[in-house]
This record gives structure tokens, C-alpha cells and sequence, in this order.
């Protein structure tokens, strides 16, 4: 397998142009974690970490298993993606609000996220695998910490320097295509034949009980 | 009589081992896969999350950062003795749950559902889950730790009454579409282990899915012939839709398809799926009469 390519943070316009759909890659530099509590909070509330987002500019989907040390320090035990489909309903909006180049989660987002990162030039990157230790000892320091008293270990924003982070693959790119569609549409065209297989009789439905 | 700081010690290690190391016939289930699959994305998938799991084992690291749901299912015989009865049972998974968590082997995940706060400690209303059955004939007590990831739960957690004429044909319909949703992007963290429950009420139904999807060893099928076949039919159907490791485009979305049944109502046919994620977490303490604990993620 060709050799992963690593990818400075915060991208650049022609970085992110040059990624295809379904590539492996690992990225170094800054990154702000967060998850539902806050994008909810960012668009609803306008409550949000007072950092340069152009400068601190991926957004990780994450709620890490975090440590303090006798020292005060702070130390990632495990950071595991987090499923990025739930935060559909606001992920346009955020991408939109900090012009967000580069996301990283699990699973993948819509097709709102998918129109918001075209207009901004940005990518969405998800998980291989499993991970979490890897990622971990990739976290070389834990630059700083937002809303930990209001929202938790697992819900505040960590500001992560990390370095040869991933692998991650090119999930959704700039140009608004999703990795997992076709493959999903693979998928629907077998049903018919996969249902015959079973024995299911074609056109077969469940007995309808509700006003329609 | 079984001591009530031992009880605590079991579930506590039970839970820790759940959630640092990966079952053996979960982690031979996933090599099987490995050589199965030829898509550089599906292989890279596998290959990371094995070399995952023997980080988190050699370090006391995490199989996966989400440690979800604490779960205990107990069993006890007909002449087990607790120190302060069996109605400790829930403080003291209360405790070990709450210690596993301020040691950083659980994430704090557990929030109450309105408020959205988080009591920091995973414990709380109807958590940590524990069930009790009294189904052994000696003095013994055995705890299975299931630490359950929210991804398995909130994607692969589908549920539908449907009547007598929908037949087999309405289960197996229902069963391949949970798994094609289940799978769609990797939600679930597929190779899953789809839990099926057919029959009995809407929460035993349920229940059973569950049970089926976190408690049966891989390869281990149904005693019912009847249940024993649809887990095969339904496995193999899943291997042609194309899904693999992590939704990639592959064979192994699913490791397993397990069946339970229970009777039901004449004018009922009630079916449940409940998935189980790759890491498939789950160890067992075996307490002894006289309070020696033994640990084992081999199951029966
Ligand atoms: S569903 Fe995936 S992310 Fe969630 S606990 Fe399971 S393996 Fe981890």
C-alpha cells in the first residue's frame, strides 16, 4: 500500500482539494475536541470556546477518557472517534460559523454537512478501526481545556497538539461526495435479491394496522 | 457465605477486565474475518482494531473509549449465601461501578436523560443494570461484566410488532434491513453481533435480543432447531450485502446472527434486534461458596 501522507494542521485550501474520496491520511498539528453539548450550545447559545479558529481550525468528535495527574497535567487515556451522524442537525452550521476545513469522527455526516464543507473547502476524515490507544500516544500535549466544570470530561473542548494522528480516511471530500453512499447504494440494489434468497415473496409487506 | 467486599472485588475486576481486554472467541472471530476480506480499507480496518485491542491489553488501556452502559448479569444457585442478602447486589455494583470509573477504566458516560447531567460516577436510576437469576443448583455466585458501547446501542436497537400473516418472511425482512441500517457507515462498529428476540412481550422480546447479542459465545447456536436455522439463513444473507468491517465494502458485517424465542401471544409476533459491536465486551468473575474468584472471558 502506497505510503499515508501526513497533513499539516490547520489545512490548507489546495491540502484539501488534493484529498480523494476513500484515502488514508494522518494529520499534525492543533485540534479541538467537542460533541453534542458542543454544537448544540455553539448555534442555540452562541456559547463557545474563545480560540482562533482559523489557527485551531479541526474539529474532532471525540469524548476522551481523560486523567489528571498529581502534577495538575492532564493525560488522554483513550480517545475513541465518536459517531458523527448524531450531530447532523447542527453540523452545517458549524462548519459554516468557524469555516472548518478538516472534521474527524466516526461513521460519517449528511448531506447539509456534506454542502456546508463544499462552501467552505473543507473535508470530513473517519475512524479506521479502532483506535483509541493508538490516538492517544499520538496526543503529544494537551494545550488547554474549555466548560470543564459545566459539561464534563467527556463533553468540554480539549485543545489536543497531535502529531502523525490516525490514520483517517477521506470520508466526505470538498466537492460534497460521501464515501459511504455508493456503497450504501450497493447495498439496496442486492436487497431484492437478497430477499429472494430468503424466501421473502417479492413486493412482500407488513400488515398495515394505522390509518395511512 | 459469600462476603459482601468479595462481591464488590468480582464485579469491580469484572468490569475492569471487560473493558481493557478483548474476548478470545470475539478476538479469533475477527481474525476469521481478517483472512476473509480483501479490500485494503476492510483489512486496514481489522488489522487496526486487533493491534488496538493488544495495546489496551499489554497497557490496561481501553478496547474502546466509549464504555457505554455498565451492565452485570448475575446467576446464583439454590443454596448461595450473600453477606447481607441479596439485596446488596445493586449497592455493590453501585460501588464497583463508581470505583472502575474514578480509576479511569470507565468513562463517565451515564447522564440522566432530561438535565443531561452527569453525576460523574456512571451511577444513577436503573444504572448500573443488574439482573439476577436463579438458575444454578450450588453455592456459587457468577457476575458477567458487560461495559455495552453507545454505538451498538443507539444504531443497532430496532423493535416491531407484527402479526401472525407478516410470518417469517416479515422476521427475516425486519432482521436484514436492522442489519444493512446497523452496518451503514459503520454505526455499530460492524463485524456486529446481531441479537434477535422473537416472542414473549415487547420488553422480554427485547431483553431476549440483548441477551443474545452480548452473551453467547461466537459460534455457539441455538438448541431450538427452528432458531438454530434462521440464525444461519440470516447470517449468510448479511454476507451478501456487501458490508464490511466498519461499513467498508467487504463480507464480515456481521460475526453472528443469535436467535432466542419465547411463546407469545396467539395474535402476536413480536421482534426485537439489539447489535453488539465488534469489541464484544464482556468477562465473567465466578465466585465460589467459600469466596475464591475466578476470572475468565471463555464462555460456556
Ligand atoms: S460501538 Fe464502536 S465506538 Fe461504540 S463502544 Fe462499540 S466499538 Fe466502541
Amino acid at each position: 500500500m502506497a505510503e499515508i501522507r501526513d497533513i499539516k494542521l490547520p489545512m490548507t485550501e489546495e491540502d484539501v482539494k488534493s484529498l480523494k474520496l476513500g484515502e488514508m491520511i494522518t494529520v499534525s498539528g492543533l485540534l479541538f475536541t467537542g460533541r453534542s453539548r458542543l454544537h448544540i450550545r455553539a448555534i442555540e447559545d452562541n456559547i463557545y470556546p474563545p480560540i482562533d479558529y482559523e489557527k485551531i481550525n479541526c474539529f474532532f468528535h471525540v469524548g476522551p477518557v481523560m486523567r489528571q495527574e498529581e502534577d495538575g497535567e492532564w493525560k488522554v487515556v483513550s480517545c475513541e472517534p465518536t459517531s458523527s451522524i448524531r450531530f447532523e442537525r447542527y453540523g452545517a452550521d458549524v462548519v459554516r460559523k468557524f469555516k472548518l476545513r478538516t472534521l474527524i469522527g466516526k461513521t460519517t455526516m449528511g448531506p447539509a454537512t456534506a454542502q456546508a464543507l463544499k462552501e467552505v473547502g473543507g473535508i470530513y476524515l473517519s475512524k479506521i478501526g479502532l483506535s483509541g490507544n493508538a490516538l492517544k500516544d499520538q496526543v503529544k500535549k494537551v494545550h488547554d481545556v474549555y466548560f470543564l466544570d459545566e459539561l464534563g470530561k467527556t463533553e468540554c473542548t480539549w485543545i489536543y497538539e497531535v502529531d502523525h494522528f490516525g490514520p483517517f480516511f477521506v470520508a466526505m471530500d470538498s466537492e460534497g461526495n460521501n464515501y459511504f453512499e455508493d456503497l450504501a447504494k450497493e447495498a439496496e440494489s442486492k436487497m431484492p435479491e437478497i430477499e429472494k434468497d430468503l424466501g421473502i415473496p417479492a413486493g412482500y409487506d407488513y400488515t398495515e394496522v394505522n390509518a395511512k | 457465605m459469600i462476603r459482601r467486599e468479595t462481591i464488590v472485588e468480582a464485579m469491580y475486576n469484572a468490569i475492569r477486565l471487560g473493558a481493557t481486554k478483548m474476548p478470545p472467541d470475539i478476538r479469533r472471530a475477527l481474525q476469521n474475518a481478517l483472512k476473509e476480506e480483501t479490500d485494503p480499507m476492510a483489512v486496514k480496518h481489522l488489522e487496526v482494531s486487533l493491534q488496538n485491542a493488544d495495546m489496551s491489553e499489554k497497557g490496561n488501556g481501553l478496547v474502546c473509549a466509549d464504555t457505554g452502559f455498565p451492565m452485570y448479569f448475575i446467576h446464583a444457585g439454590a443454596k448461595t449465601q450473600l453477606e447481607g442478602g441479596f439485596g446488596i447486589l445493586k449497592e455493590c455494583a453501585e460501588e464497583a461501578t463508581a470505583r472502575a470509573t474514578a480509576e479511569c477504566f470507565l468513562r463517565p458516560t451515564m447522564v440522566h436523560p432530561l438535565t443531561r447531567k452527569n453525576p460523574g460516577n456512571n451511577v444513577g436510576p436503573g444504572m448500573p443494570k443488574i439482573e439476577v437469576v436463579f438458575d444454578r443448583d450450588d453455592d456459587s455466585l457468577e457476575i458477567l461484566a458487560a461495559p455495552k458501547g453507545g454505538g451498538s446501542e443507539i444504531f443497532g436497537t430496532f423493535y416491531r410488532m407484527m402479526f401472525p400473516a407478516d410470518g417469517e418472511a416479515g422476521i427475516k425482512k425486519f432482521v436484514i434491513e436492522c442489519i444493512k441500517d446497523a452496518c451503514y457507515a459503520g454505526k455499530v462498529c460492524p463485524p456486529a453481533i446481531i441479537g434477535v428476540g422473537i416472542g414473549g412481550t415487547a420488553d422480554l422480546c427485547m431483553s431476549m435480543a440483548k441477551k443474545a447479542a452480548l452473551l453467547r459465545p461466537i459460534g455457539k447456536k441455538h438448541t431450538d432447531p427452528e432458531a438454530a436455522r434462521l440464525e444461519k439463513e440470516l447470517y449468510e444473507a448479511s454476507r451478501k450485502l456487501g458490508i464490511g468491517p466498519m461499513g467498508s465494502r467487504g463480507i464480515n458485517a456481521v460475526l453472528a446472527v443469535n436467535v432466542d424465542v419465547a411463546v407469545t401471544h396467539t395474535a402476536a409476533l413480536p421482534v426485537a434486534v439489539n447489535a453488539q459491536c465488534m469489541v464484544g465486551r464482556r468477562w465473567i468473575a465466578k465466585i465460589d461458596g467459600n469466596g475464591n474468584i475466578d476470572y475468565t472471558g471463555e464462555m460456556e
